[in-house]
């Protein structure tokens, strides 16, 4: 019965974090966009939903690049 | 409720877990093609009444004793942490730097690990049982996670959550007991990486909601979101292309 909580936990782990730096990447984007937004005047409140958007995207072409980079050191 | 929000309940979950239910009912398939079918048949059931307890309790807990805003922040950080996590391995898939999920492989591994453990005539096949048990309750985690992030909208966006995983179930189930082999023919990374960006997409649009940000024509805005984290995606996918050696494949979880 341990074995399968022990699977269970992993895998809702697992659900969540694969790549830890992209995680916590993603936890530091919603960070920002929740102080612009409580910080902030209106407008920038109304438009953190988008700067959150940005963030992300090149949160992930930034790791993805990372990951190439990574891959191409161990081929080569 | 309108039909639009109850399409976007019910789309997700249904893709999504048919992803899932496929890796399920390969490793079922092969514990019932190679000890018969009632115990894993009894280890499936048994873990589908799991389920439905982990999304009974889970999903009226979240519905009814959370506050609305705050559940649409906590909701979309979960489901960008989830999409996003999706979205980088089918990226990465396509660019060849990690290995594609094989189900005709993990079906080969499975079904000679099972021949191996014997089979006794006289006993409850406690083996087939617990396997299936496993396997059904591991990948369905996934599904009852969206179906209840999907669902936490209120009752009748977690009943179309509901009805979309349902209904992927007896999809997959169907063709697996027509077919009586791993569904390999299904495209899971494409499957992936839908699921992926559409996952990341309601993350960004309802954590936003959540902190008060306004969205121009409010569910409207969920397809732009997507259409960008796709096209993103596809950036990613052919930069990573021109970064690794044509035909490179890296089996390495962390690159």
């Amino acid at each position: 019965m341990s074995s399968v909580l022990r699977g269970i936990w992993d895998n809702t782990y697992g659900l969540l974090v694969d790549d830890g730096q992209l995680a916590i990447g993603a936890i530091v984007a919603l960070a920002i966009t929740w102080l612009v937004a409580q910080s902030g005047n209106d407008a920038m409140r109304e438009n953190a939903g988008w700067l959150l958007l940005v963030l992300v995207v090149v949160l992930v072409i930034a790791n993805l690049y990372r990951a190439g980079r990574n891959a191409r050191r161990r081929v080569t | 409720m309108d039909l639009v929000n109850i399409a976007i309940a019910a789309t997700p979950a249904f893709i999504a877990s048919a992803v899932e239910f496929v890796e399920a009912t390969t490793i079922v398939l092969a514990v019932g093609i190679t000890r018969g079918w009632r115990a894993p048949l009894v280890g499936t059931a048994l873990s589908i009444l799991t389920l439905a307890a982990i999304v009974t309790v889970f999903g009226v807990a979240l519905v009814n004793v959370i506050p609305e805003h705050l559940l649409l922040t906590v909701v979309g950080t979960l489901l960008l942490l989830f999409g996003l996590r999706w979205l980088r391995k089918a990226v990465l898939r396509f660019a060849g730097i990690v290995a594609l999920h094989d189900e005709e492989e993990i079906y080969r591994k499975e079904v000679a690990e099972l021949r191996a453990q014997g089979l006794s005539r006289t006993e409850w096949d406690w083996v087939g049982t617990i396997v299936a048990y496993k396997a059904v309750l591991l990948e369905g985690v996934e599904v009852a996670f969206i179906v209840i992030a999907f669902g936490a909208k209120g009752a009748a966006a977690m009943n179309a959550a509901i009805v979309g995983a349902l209904a992927a179930g007896v999809v997959v189930i169907a063709l697996a007991a027509v077919l009586r082999q791993p569904l390999t023919a299904v495209p899971e990374n494409w499957m992936k990486f839908g699921v992926g960006a559409m996952l990341s997409a309601f993350g960004v649009f309802w954590f936003g909601e959540g902190i008060g940000a306004g969205w121009p024509g409010d569910a409207a805005s969920i397809p732009v979101i997507l259409g960008i984290f796709l096209v993103a995606s596809w950036v990613a996918a052919r930069m990573l292309r021109g970064l690794v050696p044509q035909g490179a494949r890296v089996e390495a979880r962390n690159v």
